[in-house]
């Protein structure tokens, strides 16, 4: 249960103490600039992304993150190498091609990838990543995952179910590239 | 690669190689140091689920686990008292043993001369009686220094293990910034993979030892058998090496019917007992509890064992099976990977 939903029930029912709730002191400290030098909160609350996680979900979240620096040019992962994990953009930009070396899309701030690896076992990476630029990202691996499954099963769900919404959005995308593409080879076809 | 990830790679590696030259060198520091993380591993199951939850929960789980070791106290206090005074009646009946093994080995001499007419010069009996003395007395004067390294431990382990429960988080975040950004993703996931299989299979071992010790008391208990506790708490210690241990296992009770002047110990009773409770253990608890954990081949295991027992003895013996687990993973992580490539 989350703590909303403990605290939301607690009162409901009437069951609210006048004692000094520590942890909601420890939540509102944590949550706190004076805490986080770099405030993973606001930049998880401007993704279009996990947005049914509450504040305190993100607090929770972001201490199975790593953050990893990158150097402009720096390759992230190569096209076939073993895949763990899902990589969130806080700054920078990042450039995913071919393992020919085509271009297929360039990563801005606050945008993800590599959701693919968190999920599949035996996952090998289908392009490479590259940093354009001076690259901040936040990773979350496999372990990570199932450390959280295990501690915070709510959160848990609730990012598991966020993974699968963000797979779900990227493969809608991709059946309308694919529709679109056969409509144009189909006209081409016609004109042949 | 450029030149200052270059610098962070080789940093990486040499920053490796020196902790893991400094870890042989000083094995007075490293085996508590292994020891007191082999318990970190143990407890830290337990004690993040006594942190998870609201304090109504954590209340209720501190109860349950206080109520299950006040359970467990009263039968391993029994156990230990009941080991001591097994250990004492069989210091006593050596000198008995003594002289039935000499008894024993003079019968079989006469047999072998007048069988072959080879006449056994040596006498192996007095040869391992004095061995067992020189041992023996050696053991005793080392006794000062043993007391000194079991204080040591008791000063050690206790500050190593709190060390880990406080500062193993931040000193694993400290740790992964070393790590190089080409070879960040694997290392995190095989050492995470590493270090859950290696508390899993010591926390399988420990109970799969309680497991086939109790049922060798238990059933040595039934049959009459003397000194069923100390011999359980053997057969448990030897279980934890894979397969040569569950016959060393054996070999002091077997002893003991063979050379006991005492007409109610039975040979064969002992023998079925080691045998059925080897039987559970193997059909029941080994599948169960271990295989799931490490799949290695017995081969593989035997030679493990051997090389672990040569470089580290008894903790090299226990701790060499999940790092050959570990060890096979990483090859064939290397080998799919160089062949995708």
């Amino acid at each position: 249960m989350s703590y909303e939903q403990e605290k939301k029930e607690a009162l409901e029912r009437g069951d609210i103490s006048e004692r000094i709730d520590m942890n909601l002191l420890r939540y509102m400290w944590e949550s706190s600039p004076f805490y986080l030098k770099e405030s993973y909160h606001s930049f998880f609350r401007s993704l279009n992304v996990l947005q049914s996680l509450s504040d305190n979900d993100i607090r929770l979240f972001v201490k199975f993150l790593h953050r990893r620096e990158f150097e402009s040019g720096e390759v992230i992962f190569k096209a076939g190498e073993s895949g763990y994990g899902l990589y969130f953009i806080q700054s920078g930009s990042v450039k995913i091609q071919t393992p020919e070396g085509q271009e297929i899309v360039n990563l801005e701030k606050g945008k993800y990838f590599g959701e693919l690896a968190l999920l599949e076992e035996g996952h090998h990476r289908v392009a490479t990543a590259i940093a354009t630029d001076s690259t901040v990202l936040l990773g979350i691996f496999k372990p990570d995952l199932d450390k959280m499954i295990e501690s915070y099963p709510v959160l848990g769900a609730k990012f598991l179910k966020e993974t699968a919404m963000m797979l779900a959005s990227k493969i809608g995308g991709l059946q309308k590239e694919f529709l679109e593409l056969k409509k144009q080879l189909k006209a081409l076809e016609k004109k042949s | 690669m450029k030149k200052n990830q270059r610098v962070k790679f080789y940093f990486f590696f040499l920053a490796l190689i020196s902790g893991l030259v400094f870890l042989i060198t000083f094995p007075r520091l490293t085996l508590p140091l292994g020891f007191s993380y082999i318990l970190y591993l143990m407890i830290h199951p337990l004690a993040s689920k006594l942190l998870r939850g609201n304090n109504q929960q954590r209340i209720v789980y501190s109860l349950f686990l206080t109520a299950c070791a006040c359970c467990l106290v009263i039968p391993l206090m029994a156990t230990l008292f009941s080991a001591e005074t097994d250990f004492r009646q069989l210091i006593n009946h050596f000198p008995e043993i003594q002289l039935n093994l000499q008894f024993k080995y003079l019968q079989f001499r006469e047999f072998v001369a007048d069988k072959t007419g080879l006449k056994m010069s040596l006498d192996p009996v007095t040869y391992l009686m004095r061995k067992i003395e020189t041992q023996g007395s050696t053991l005793l004067t080392n006794i000062p220094k043993f007391l000194s390294s079991v204080l040591e431990w008791m000063l050690l382990v206790p500050l190593f293990l709190y060390f880990f429960f406080k500062e193993s988080k931040n000193l694993k975040i400290k740790l992964m910034e070393f790590i190089p950004n080409p070879i960040f993703e694997k290392t995190y996931v095989l050492a995470s993979q590493f270090n859950t299989k290696f508390g899993e299979y010591i926390i399988a071992k420990f109970i799969e030892a309680t497991i086939l010790g109790t049922l060798v008391t238990v059933g040595l208990m039934i049959i009459g058998f003397p000194y069923p506790f100390i011999l359980g708490i053997i057969a448990g210690v030897t279980n934890i090496l894979p397969y040569v241990g569950p016959i060393i296992g054996v070999i002091p009770a077997l002893a003991i019917a063979l050379l006991s002047s005492n007409t109610n110990v039975s040979f064969l009773g002992a023998g079925m007992v080691y045998l059925i409770a080897n039987a559970v253990d193997m059909l029941l608890v080994f599948p169960l509890l271990v295989s799931k954990i490490v799949n290695l081949h017995p081969i593989l295991v035997i030679v493990s064992v051997l090389a672990g027992g040569q470089v580290g003895g008894v903790v090299g013996m226990i701790v060499v099976i999940p790092v050959v687990a570990f060890v096979q993973i990483l090859i064939k992580e290397i080998y799919r990977d160089l062949n995708i490539q």
